[in-house]
């Protein structure tokens, strides 16, 4: 009893010589050089972001592995805002996502850091979380996937996933966030990519003049309403494709813009493999849709009014045009007063708040 | 003795155990949606087809609701399969569904909806749904779902038709189908499958001949012609067959 009660005594003797801290790997404030745990330990600790899903939304799907949290919208913010993603430290994806005009770019096509130019206009960047694939061919399933890709082409950022992770892991700052956000200690690009795609996903536009109409809080004047019946009914027959109050059906459509195949951007047969999908593109939502000038894939329309004509004279027949260009040779034969109708509708659904908002 | 009677109650376990895996009389139960022209299997992005008005056609696109899919036994029990089924031409996984373990009994009827009635048909009432956005209606032409979208090319292929049905401004377009059928589950029958068929060119036919040129474009708010591919639906469109 006695040797049990001298060994006791040895071992704490022992153990109050050695370091304490905190020896938990998993912990916040995890100290490699701790020998005893001295209870000091914090824990990874996010806040939930909840979204508010706006009214006539259907719910927001997340991925399961990729819970939005504050302090990942955060890290995500500042990973979009920062050149250094790109291989020589100067492009960042606001450059060619400026918020001003709907996260998309003014420019018909955006130069990358070697002075090339790409090849469709960078897409507007709102109401994601409500998108079942994204780019204009649809070539990622989700939002994740999608942010992997301008890192690594060579006509954006140009630059390699080793050496976004090595240059994120020699920085003590995005190491900190890395650790609050995700509780990993070495950054790699899967937990860069969730970040973004966080982000992404809070930047939810719904409260147009349009909206405050739907909810009764504001009436739209005699010519947006005309605009607004054009557009519901089959004579301008937008709705099929831009219907919802998302104001896209996510599909992939040929809306007539050439008639000489093959085409020089095949769209979504890129993704598919299937000649029927030549010259398929996906649908934009019309949100925002007067600040994310210029128009269609390739930014052909500077301006909504060449939007309207070019589906007022009906579009150009090609193989894969859709069955919903029915007036296609015909034209929707509207009068140059709906046509400016039809427009101001469309400036309904500006959100000028989310565009001014800091 | 002792020893007979262990072994005589281990071997009993060791039944029992290998018994009680099998499920006694499971018979799983598959709806298969099929389409046809002519009796013949649907082909896609083909003007292979004619109407009776003599248009030639093709069929590009086909999305459509069947609601209220509904098994009558016999004793008068009823077992709902399917409250809204999605099929979509260009997604294999909307073809069929399967109920396994179906219970036994003599099932003597099948009733389907084509379409959604009143009472399903409101503004954004499926809006978490995926057919979602590919099936709404404006809310301004009186909301809910189009029960059919069936488009296509026809005469040439730069003239369109688009077949869309739907109860646009409170109107109900949708019909009810009872076919009698006689499927008896009462053991291990494996996979039963009831094929519900459309036989397109009927919506097009009798008793009213549909020509595209005339009604091709726009009918969603026509409702003569809602009331007429209705009654054309009603009529043939739609047929029933048991596959064991």
């Amino acid at each position: 009893m006695k040797q049990l009660i001298c060994c006791l005594l040895a071992t704490i003797l022992l153990l109050s010589c050695k370091k304490e801290g905190c020896t938990d790997d998993n912990a916040l404030n995890y100290n490699p050089e701790a020998e005893v745990n001295n209870g000091s330990c914090q824990y990874y600790d996010v806040t939930p972001y909840n979204f508010i899903t706006p009214a006539g939304f259907p719910d927001m799907i997340i991925p399961e592995n990729n819970p939005t949290t504050l302090e990942g919208i955060a890290l995500g913010e500042k990973l979009f805002n920062d050149p250094i993603l790109s291989s020589n430290n100067t492009l960042s994806c606001v450059d060619c996502h400026i918020k001003n005009s709907s996260f998309s770019d003014p420019n018909q096509l955006s130069i990358g850091i070697d002075g090339f130019l790409g090849n469709r206009n960078a897409s507007t960047l709102i109401n994601l979380g409500w998108n079942s694939s994204f780019n204009w061919d649809g070539s990622a399933k989700t939002l994740e996937e999608q942010a992997f890709e301008p890192v690594t082409n060579t006509l954006e950022m140009h630059n390699t996933w080793e050496n976004v992770e090595n240059t994120l892991n020699s920085n003590s700052e995005y190491l900190s966030l890395f650790k609050q956000s995700f509780n990993i200690n070495y950054i790699d690009s899967v937990h860069i990519v969730k970040a973004i795609a966080q982000y992404e996903r809070s930047l939810v536009s719904a409260n147009s003049k349009f909206d405050e109409f739907y909810r009764g809080e504001e009436s739209l004047t005699l010519s947006e309403l005309n605009g607004y019946a054009i557009y519901n009914s089959e004579q301008g027959d937008c709705f099929h494709c831009h219907g919802t109050l998302l104001f896209t059906d996510n599909l992939f459509h040929n809306n007539g813009l050439d008639s000489e195949e093959p085409f020089s951007d095949i769209g979504l047969a890129e993704v598919s493999n299937n000649p029927l999908d030549n010259g398929k593109f996906k649908t934009p939502t019309l949100r925002n849709i007067e600040y994310s000038a210029p128009y269609m894939h390739d930014g052909r329309f500077a301006t909504l009014e060449e939007v309207v004509t070019h589906y007022n004279e009906g579009g150009h027949y090609s193989s894969t045009v859709d069955p919903l260009m029915k007036k296609l040779g015909i034209g929707l034969q509207l009068t140059n007063q709906d046509l400016a109708d039809l427009v101001n509708f469309l400036k309904t659904l500006s959100d000028k708040e989310f565009i001014s908002e800091e | 003795m002792k020893e007979t009677i262990q072994t005589l109650f281990i071997t009993s376990l060791i039944i029992m155990t290998f018994s009680s895996c099998e499920k006694p009389n499971q018979t799983d139960l598959t709806i298969n949606f099929t389409h046809t022209v002519d009796a013949e299997e649907l082909t896609t992005n083909s003007m292979i087809y004619s109407n009776s008005a003599g248009e030639n056609y093709d069929v590009r696109t086909l999305k459509y609701l069947i609601s209220d899919i509904t098994l009558y036994a016999e004793n008068g029990n009823e077992i709902i399969l399917s409250d809204i089924h999605f099929i979509d031409i260009s997604d294999e996984s909307t073809f069929s569904f399967t109920v396994e373990d179906f219970p036994n009994n003599n099932y003597t009827s099948i009733s389907y909806k084509m379409g959604l009635d009143t009472i399903k048909n409101t503004n954004n009432l499926h809006i978490n749904e995926s057919y979602h956005s590919a099936m709404a209606w404006p809310e301004t032409n009186g909301g809910g779902y189009h029960y059919m979208k069936l488009e296509g090319a026809y005469n040439n292929d730069s003239t369109f038709y688009n077949t869309h049905t739907g109860g646009t401004m409170g109107g109900d377009y949708s019909f009810n189908n009872v076919d009698n059928i006689s499927l008896t589950i009462d053991d291990d029958l494996g996979n039963v499958s009831i094929n519900i068929n459309m036989e397109i060119n009927n919506w097009y036919n009798s008793p009213n001949q549909i020509d595209f040129s005339s009604y091709g474009m726009g009918i969603m708010m026509n409702m003569m012609m809602q009331m007429d591919i209705k009654m054309n639906g009603i009529t043939d469109v739609f047929s029933v067959d048991i596959t064991k």
